[in-house]
């Protein structure tokens, strides 16, 4: 199972199958309703490694999502569209689109024992605009 | 044990043993109350695996769950019918068929070490539609 993300904002940040192991995505009602609640939201979570550059290879992008997670709420660059893609076996599992996605959460994680870091990102869709999500999948790459 | 789930609206979803591992119902009561309450629920928790197909066959139904759990409260498609099957051993163990659920949570859960995604999908029955709920079992099919 691959994966890919696209966040698209004031710079564009792409990581691919190398770097992402993990991505989780939520739908966020409240639990204690007696009928379908309007109150709405969506988070999805994204997990990977912070690799090295070799070979005069350039860095990855997971400095910018660092830098990201910085970015004041005064500023309109904290909103970026976020496209995730799920895929195995040549399908595209799922493509999931979030328009105007802002940070809840970065972390980032390094040991002595491995040769890697760890990220973890958290996005969420700005509330009032639920409706601009998409979740799409089941097609050919 | 076979578990299967029909869920009816403006779109059907079809999901089979292939794809469902667990389903948990539960009913609802305060567990505080000192006689029976009136104040009662119905929760069903579904599990299963997001499958990529192979061999031209169609994609699986788990993407429309992913969208009905984004339906706003506004559309009336975030009611819909729900039935899921147990089916053991040529009978049908359980039959429980929620007619106006609505989708408290839903996740998805992709890794890397997995060939398959996970998801969850945990529903209610509305509440002041308590008396449609089925539930039946017992008898014999496949």
């Amino acid at each position: 199972m691959g994966f890919t993300l696209k966040v698209e904002g004031s710079s564009t940040i792409d990581l691919g199958t190398i770097s992402i192991t993990g991505v989780k995505f939520r739908t966020d009602i409240p639990h204690d309703s007696n009928a379908r609640s309007t109150d709405l939201g969506s988070t999805v979570e994204i997990s990977g490694k912070i690799l090295t550059a070799v070979d005069g290879d350039p860095f990855d992008a997971t400095r910018q999502l660092g830098l990201w997670s910085l970015v004041p709420a005064e500023k309109s660059d904290c909103y970026r569209k976020v496209t995730i893609e799920v895929i195995a076996a040549s399908q595209v599992i799922r493509k999931f689109t979030y328009p105007n996605a802002f940070v809840v959460d970065y972390k980032e994680d390094y040991g002595d024992t491995e040769g890697v870091g760890t990220f973890k990102l958290i996005v969420k869709q700005k509330k009032d605009k639920m409706a601009q999500i998409a979740v799409e999948g089941g097609y050919s790459v | 044990m076979g578990l299967r789930m029909k869920i009816t609206g403006s779109e059907s979803v079809e999901l089979r043993e292939t794809s469902i591992t667990n389903v948990v119902f539960g009913a609802d009561i305060p567990h505080d109350s000192n006689a029976r309450s009136t104040d009662l629920g119905s929760t069903v928790l579904i599990e299963g695996k997001i499958l990529a197909a192979v061999g031209g066959e169609a994609a699986d139904d788990t993407s429309k769950l992913a969208r009905w759990s984004l339906v706003p409260a506004e559309n009336s498609d975030c009611y819909r019918n729900v039935q899921i099957d147990v089916v053991n051993a040529s009978q049908v163990v359980r039959q429980i068929t929620v007619p106006n659920a609505f989708v408290v949570d839903y996740s998805e859960d992709f890794t890397d070490e997995t060939g398959t995604g996970i998801f969850k999908l945990l529903i209610k029955q509305k509440k002041d539609k308590m008396v449609n709920l089925k539930f039946e079992g017992g008898f014999s099919g496949e």
